[in-house]
């Protein structure tokens, strides 16, 4: 056995010894990512799991590094780029990620990004004409 | 300040070149004579072009602590760096096909799956897929 594989186990009996609640914060993050566009919040979340909202957080954040929070919103932004990409309007992307407020989605997006979302699909089409005399518009 | 760089020492940036990009799939971004065989040679993800580059630099020839530890590191089996992958097991199935060497074969930690490879340029290479 490598010393990797040693430190490894120690981890593992360290951080990952009970399976009940890893399968309990997996089985919420399948359900973020799952269902990232819809109004999800703490207590639906914690119904899924019939655990209770505080425990589910700090499980969540145990595990993952993050909250649920957190997690789901990077999710979001990511799906976003890919709506982007292939030519939905910044208006059809807020809303098929779950965002509920244009204003929000736009400052949240330029935050993560560093470009708004705008100016994130002007660059991705532009490059996608490049490659492709027709663009990436159908869907 | 942006993290864009993440560096890699190889004893042999042409083979490197050849296994990153020929077996991992990676494609050559930069690449910068420095004078002798010595280049600023750089790779992207297929999948995030704009991504950012992986540096393939040969330190373990001209730093000798480089490749003390880059040696220790390889007997102890243990990867400094690691790639996200959405499917660890079909990336070991693949790899294993292109005859990639495993070190650790699929394996499910917690809330991680992963794997580590030898990249045959003196590192161990590990393989996460977030569970």
């Amino acid at each position: 056995m490598t010393f990797y594989e040693k430190e490894l186990n120690r981890i593992r009996s360290i951080v990952y010894s009970n399976e009940g609640q890893i399968n309990t914060v997996i089985g919420i993050r399948n359900y973020i990512e799952n269902n990232y566009d819809l109004d999800l919040n703490l207590e639906l979340l914690s119904h899924t799991q019939l655990i209770s909202k505080f425990h589910l957080l700090r499980l969540f954040k145990k595990y993952y590094g993050q909250t649920p929070r957190q997690y789901l919103i990077d999710k979001r932004i990511e799906k976003s780029k890919e709506h982007l990409t292939i030519g939905l309007s910044v208006t059809e992307t807020c809303f098929a990620v779950g965002f509920e407020s244009l204003g929000s989605f736009s400052t949240l997006f330029k935050t993560k990004t560093g470009k708004s979302p705008t100016e994130f699909q002007k660059e991705q089409l532009s490059r996608s004409e490049i490659d492709s005399e027709f663009g990436t518009l159908e869907y | 300040m942006k993290v864009t760089l993440i560096s890699i020492p190889v004893r042999d940036q042409e083979k490197a070149l050849k296994f990153y990009t020929e077996k991992l799939g990676f494609l050559k971004k930069k690449d910068v004579p420095l004078g002798g065989e010595n280049r600023w040679l750089t790779l992207v993800s297929a999948e995030w072009q704009d991504g950012p580059e992986l540096l393939l630099e040969p330190a373990p020839n001209h730093f000798e602590p480089c490749k003390v530890f880059q040696d220790a590191l390889m007997e102890a089996g243990f990867p400094y760096t690691q790639f996200d992958v959405d499917d660890v097991d079909a990336e070991y199935e693949r790899l294993t096909k292109l005859e990639v060497d495993f070190s650790v074969k699929p394996t499910k930690m917690g809330t991680v799956k992963f794997a580590v490879f030898n990249d045959t340029c003196g590192n161990n290479i590990q393989l996460v897929e977030e569970l």
